[in-house]
């Protein structure tokens, strides 16, 4: 496949013989979530929906697919979801042909979708090209390709010769999957994972680093940390993971 | 005068004691009599209360009915305990009842307050707002006649102040117009006081001189810690009871720990408990104690009894410190306050020498109100929806511009109730302000302008224990997942920050110089003190000041040392700028506050020039630049040289985006406006996203002005770059002095490059530096070297022919090499070959900047043709690089 970066999103075009516009973790419905925890901002899913059908328009994709946390509160729907919901996947579906893989946040949107656009949580294959949340282990059927993947909202920090330049970008991960992650263990192409940012402009983000170590989830135990790479929301190359971790523990040039 | 009190009151302050009147008293009481509203700034020790409180208890013996007749407002909860012993034994004698509420008033005695309220009430600016909150209290408020605010100084310079005077206004509305006193230690602009006590109304003003009452001297101590211990030892031997101030908390308790060992010794200051510091005043009282070691919080009218002398350990920093400070040393009423300080350094003794000279001529800082500040206007509002339930805008208007610190606000107040609405405090629809659910919840907590620091515990999980807390204000500001910070003298760095607000760190060594800090407790010295600093550095007259023999012997000997160096002198009219190992200093004698502005300003437009983030750290003679290994003293200076006065402010502005300082005050200041609740829960959440939402808004703009007025000062800083421009001053380079060397400094942070594609073009510069590549001569063949980018020549040369022909191959291609040395080539090898030529081409003809070029990825001879075909230097030719690069990525199939 070959990828399109819309850093705009920040969100991803996989083109391969379909052209699949990749948009992770939305959260809809997330400040109520923060109204509760004592932060109070007016909802900006208006805002949000608004980027969203501007990547549509400037991918314009054969398949417009949400790769997990479409909504917020665990484990219920709150009001705004409520109320917001259908109307935004009504809005979506009008945009383009709608596919949802699950994540750990969208408990009860089934009822909001219909059947041929809910796709299985432990991940399905797409024109080659493998998409899951990523809070579960990836299915057999997935293993030997390239996944794409959303959960762990991946962040970098660019750091120069004195200090943190650039804090917290949103980033792109690609790094090969241990085969140890999948039951079998069949396959002799490696897998390799690329982990996508959050579309969610206030999502706490996930140092690229660290994932790894944080063992936040099947996949990201399964990390091959050598050979990893690490790119910006709009393809820039950065580095090699490894470079970044000499970099971030770097003593001063002098 | 006496004839004019009611014999009661004469009869009262016969049996006080009291057979003359101080001078304080005799001038103030007469105007209180006569219902005038007034500002008594006098020093301590002078009877200040009574001046009020006589002629108060003289109307009160008149009034009568239910209700509270008068309110006593003290900033401190300490004081409450020995105003109201005092005032306790004037109002029994009296017949007057009076009552104590703040925060730690027990639950049954705030409802014997509410069912029978008290004549005279003594209370915090915090609980005056409370009391609006209650139906019953604001019906006992309504029967105020006379108001009076101790320690008004305090109050008028801070947040605090301006709430409390919009707090004033309102209960004019219910009270009708109270008479107005206020008690002041000695400032340098009395009548910018009595604005903040009485808006526009006509006041009197009783002004006590401080300075014929001072005796003032300054000794040096010492260089060395322990030698200065030995110093302060001596000199508490020579005086039955000592107040022995010092600046810090840490210093108390270092001094503290040196001295117990006399057995009469004890610490004082905010972060110990209460019965901690009753119990040392107490006993300090009674002799027990001979010496207290305190910070500001003993400053205040506490009364501890006698105190024989002061002792000021280190330089008090401001005057008006060293005149409240002294102030408390003293017999009785009028008599001469005695004080030393005792230096501990050659700034420490400049300083000290020259804030004396000011005391004993008066020249006593100014005090500069908070103008405008939105976010207490934000609190006012919500507290009058809370009292009013809904009410106009307009009536809200009348009542907040009567204050001096709103006056004329005008739009500010509409954009003020508009943001409070997007937060959902109020709801406003241009005319009404409504409360909702939120604001008393709000309001119970926001009660007070102070900020009230959350603490986040920092857990290593290498030790698996707590090593200590952070300020949640420091972590959203700074802290993210690969951030180092210092506390307990060590560096870590953050792994995770766990729901519930734990921060997991592990052990950092040798990690960059990334750690901002501001010391809150740190007094910054004024731009007027440290220019005359500068000019005794310059002049080395000691004549204006009262420098003892030892102390002289001292300055001449550094002076001495500073000569000998033969380097040039920072003084008030030089400026110099050394390279250090790290980074550069900047000597200039400005003061903390306009060094700031300027240190700011400068890193701002080195890290715009240079794509590098710079680190700076601040004190009132020097700055210290923290700079990638590129720069040094001649790129600060040319800056410094570019500078114009007019555009330190926009720049400053600029320069404070994305810097922990301005994260850290907005952080706050949202939280004054309902956008962040005192107890938010903000893991998974991005703050410092988050924060963005709040630019170009009001919140933002309160953040700014917040830090102009108390963290910066730009008018010093133009003044010295005017300075500069017109020749009064002028810039040196050299290398690192004496001076520059002896860094204390008092605040730290790091600015970023301000553009997102510097930092990212940044980060590629210093990828390819580090890449390797594979050097071969397409002369001779017979030569080739693995080197990194940045080892690289600028001309490359074969060190076995001479030839310049030199192909530079990624790692990965050095197969090719080995085929280009083969006689007889298949096709595929010829290929390659002609590759390899292409690419030594472009290296003879560009040089370095071809194998920068070739080094990046997906980029090889045609595309690196390309780039240098565009002639594009420095950032833009990494851009190109960066371009094609991302082309690649776009277009390789090696997804």
């Amino acid at each position: 496949m070959n990828p399109v970066f819309l850093p705009e999103g920040p969100a991803l075009v996989v083109e391969g013989r379909l052209r699949v516009l990749v948009v992770a973790d939305l959260h809809f419905g997330a400040e109520a979530e923060f109204a509760r925890r004592g932060v109070h901002i007016p909802s900006n899913s208006a805002g949000r929906m608004e980027r969203v059908r501007s990547c549509v328009e400037a991918a314009d994709p054969d398949l417009l697919l949400l790769l997990g946390d479409v909504k917020h509160s665990i484990p219920f729907t709150n009001r705004q979801e409520l109320r917001e919901l259908p109307a935004i996947l009504a809005a979506l579906r009008r945009l383009a042909e709608l596919r949802v893989a699950p994540g750990n946040h969208d408990a009860g949107l089934e009822r909001f979708l219909a059947d041929d656009e809910l796709l299985p949580k432990d991940g399905a294959v797409i024109d080659g090209t493998g998409y899951l949340h990523g809070h579960t282990a990836p299915a057999a059927s997935l293993e030997g390709r390239l996944l794409v993947v959303g959960h762990h909202h991946p962040v970098v920090h660019l750091h120069d010769d004195v200090g943190c330049a650039l804090r917290a970008q949103p980033a792109y991960l690609l790094a090969e999957i241990d085969g140890a992650c999948f039951a079998c263990g069949a396959s002799t192409a490696p897998t390799r994972a690329l982990f996508v940012p959050a579309f969610f402009e206030l999502a706490g983000g996930l140092d690229v680093t660290t994932i790894r170590a944080s063992r936040m989830s099947p996949l990201s135990r399964c990390i091959r940390e050598e050979g990893a790479e690490v790119f910006l929301s709009d393809g820039t190359y950065i580095d090699s993971l490894e470079g970044l971790k000499r970099t971030a523990g770097e003593s001063p040039a002098r | 005068m006496r004839a004019r009190l009611d014999e009661r009151v004469r009869g009262v302050i016969a049996r006080r004691g009291f057979s003359d009147l101080s001078e304080a008293q005799e001038q103030a009481i007469p105007p209180i009599l006569e219902g005038r509203h007034l500002l008594l700034i006098a020093p301590t020790g002078t009877g200040k209360t009574e001046s009020a409180m006589i002629p108060v208890f003289n109307a009160l013996l008149s009034a009568d009915g239910a209700g509270i007749k008068a309110l006593y407002i003290t900033p401190l909860r300490a004081l409450n305990r020995d105003i109201l012993a005092r005032l306790q034994w004037w109002c029994g004698e009296l017949g007057i009842r009076v009552g104590v509420r703040h925060g730690d008033t027990p639950q049954n005695e705030r409802r014997k307050q509410a069912l029978n309220p008290p004549d005279l009430l003594i209370t915090t600016p915090e609980t005056l707002q409370a009391m609006f909150m209650g139906r019953r209290l604001r019906e006992h408020l309504r029967t105020v006649r006379h108001v009076i605010v101790d320690e008004v100084h305090e109050l008028a310079r801070s947040k605090r102040g301006a709430q409390l005077s919009v707090a004033l206004e309102r209960l004019a509305v219910h009270a009708g117009e109270f008479q107005r006193i206020a008690l002041s230690a000695t400032v340098g602009n009395p009548g910018t006081v009595a604005r903040f006590l009485c808006g526009d109304r006509p006041h009197a003003l009783v002004h006590i001189p401080v300075a014929p009452h001072l005796e003032i001297a300054v000794e040096f101590a010492g260089e060395e810690f322990a030698g200065q211990v030995k110093t302060v030892a001596t000199r508490l031997d020579r005086h039955p009871s000592t107040l022995l101030f010092v600046n810090t908390r840490v210093t108390a308790e270092a001094l503290g720990h040196q001295l117990y060992g006399r057995g009469d010794v004890e610490v004082h200051h905010g972060s110990l408990s209460k019965e901690v510091r009753i119990d040392a005043e107490e006993r300090f009282k009674r002799h027990e104690l001979s010496t207290l070691i305190c910070t500001s919080s003993m400053e205040l009218g506490i009364d501890i009894g006698h105190v024989e002398h002061v002792l000021q350990f280190g330089s008090p920093r401001e005057v008006a410190r060293l005149v409240q400070r002294v102030g408390r040393a003293g017999h009785r009423i009028d008599a001469v306050s005695k004080g030393t300080i005792l230096c501990t350094g050659f700034d420490d003794l400049a300083e000290s020498l020259v804030i004396a000279r000011k005391a004993k001529a008066n020249e006593c800082e100014e005090v500069v109100l908070q103008h405008h500040a939105a976010d207490v206007l934000a609190n006012q509002v919500a507290a009058m929806a809370v009292e009013y339930g809904e009410l106009p805008l307009a009536a809200a208007r009348d009542i907040v511009e009567r204050s001096a610190c709103f006056a004329a606000c005008g739009v500010l107040l509409d954009e003020v109730c508009r943001q409070m609405a997007v937060h959902r405090l109020i709801r406003f629809d241009g005319e009404r302000i409504v409360r909702t659910g939120r604001s008393r919840v709000y309001l119970a907590a926001n009660l007070s302008m102070i900020h009230d620091e959350r603490k986040m515990t920092v857990f290593d999980i290498v030790a698996r224990r707590t090593v200590g807390t952070l300020d949640e204000s420091f972590v959203v500001a700074w802290i993210h997942t690969g951030a180092v910070f210092i506390t307990k003298g060590q560096q870590w760095r953050v792994l995770d920050i766990e729901e519930g607000g734990r921060i997991m760190v592990e052990q950092a060594k040798n990690a960059r110089g990334e750690l901002p800090s501001w010391e809150g407790e740190q007094i910054p010295v004024p731009f007027s003190v440290a220019e005359e600093v500068g000019a005794l550095r310059r002049t080395r007259d000691p004549g204006p000041y009262q420098a003892d023999a030892a102390a002289r012997a001292y300055l001449a000997g550094m002076v001495g040392r500073i000569d000998a160096e033969g380097l040039p002198l920072p003084t008030d009219r030089q400026i110099t700028v050394e390279q250090a190992d790290e980074g550069v200093v900047v000597n200039l004698c400005a003061g903390h506050k306009a060094n700031e502005a300027l240190a700011r300003v400068v890193s701002s437009l080195i890290s715009a020039r240079s794509g590098s983030s710079v680190g700076i750290e601040v004190g009132a003679y020097r700055i210290f630049f923290r700079l990638p290994p590129t720069l040094g003293a001649h790129d600060v200076a040319d800056v410094i040289a570019s500078l114009e006065p007019d555009h330190l402010g926009p720049l400053l502005t600029l320069s404070l985006k994305r810097t922990a300082l301005l994260k850290w005050k907005l952080v706050q200041v949202a939280k004054k406006f309902g956008a962040i609740d005192a107890d938010a829960d903000s893991t998974h959440i991005s703050m410092h996203r988050l924060i963005d939402l709040f630019e170009n808004t009001v919140i933002q703009r309160e953040a700014l002005r917040e830090l102009f007025c108390d963290a910066m000062d730009v008018a010093g800083a133009a003044a010295v770059v005017r300075d500069l421009r017109e020749g009064r001053r002028t810039l040196v380079t050299g290398r690192l002095s004496i001076l520059g060397r002896e860094g204390l400094f008092s605040s730290k942070d790091l600015v970023p490059p301000p553009a997102y594609d510097q930092a990212v073009i940044g980060t590629l510069k210093r990828r390819l530096a580090r890449d390797h590549v594979v050097l071969c001569c397409m002369h001779c063949r017979a030569w080739k070297m693995k080197t990194t980018v940045e080892r690289v020549p600028d001309v490359p040369e074969c060190p076995v022919c001479g030839a310049r022909l030199i192909a530079a191959v990624k790692l990965w291609e050095e197969g090719a090499i080995a085929a280009v040395k083969k006689k007889t080539k298949n096709e595929e090898e010829r290929a390659a070959e002609q590759r390899m030529l292409r690419n030594a081409n472009i290296v003879l003809s560009s040089g370095k900047k071809a194998v920068i070029a070739l080094a990046a990825r997906g980029v090889g001879p045609e595309i690196a043709s390309r780039i240098l075909g565009t002639f594009a230097e420095g950032d833009a030719f990494y851009t190109e690089i960066l371009k094609a690069e991302r082309n690649y990525v776009r277009t390789h199939r090696f997804w």
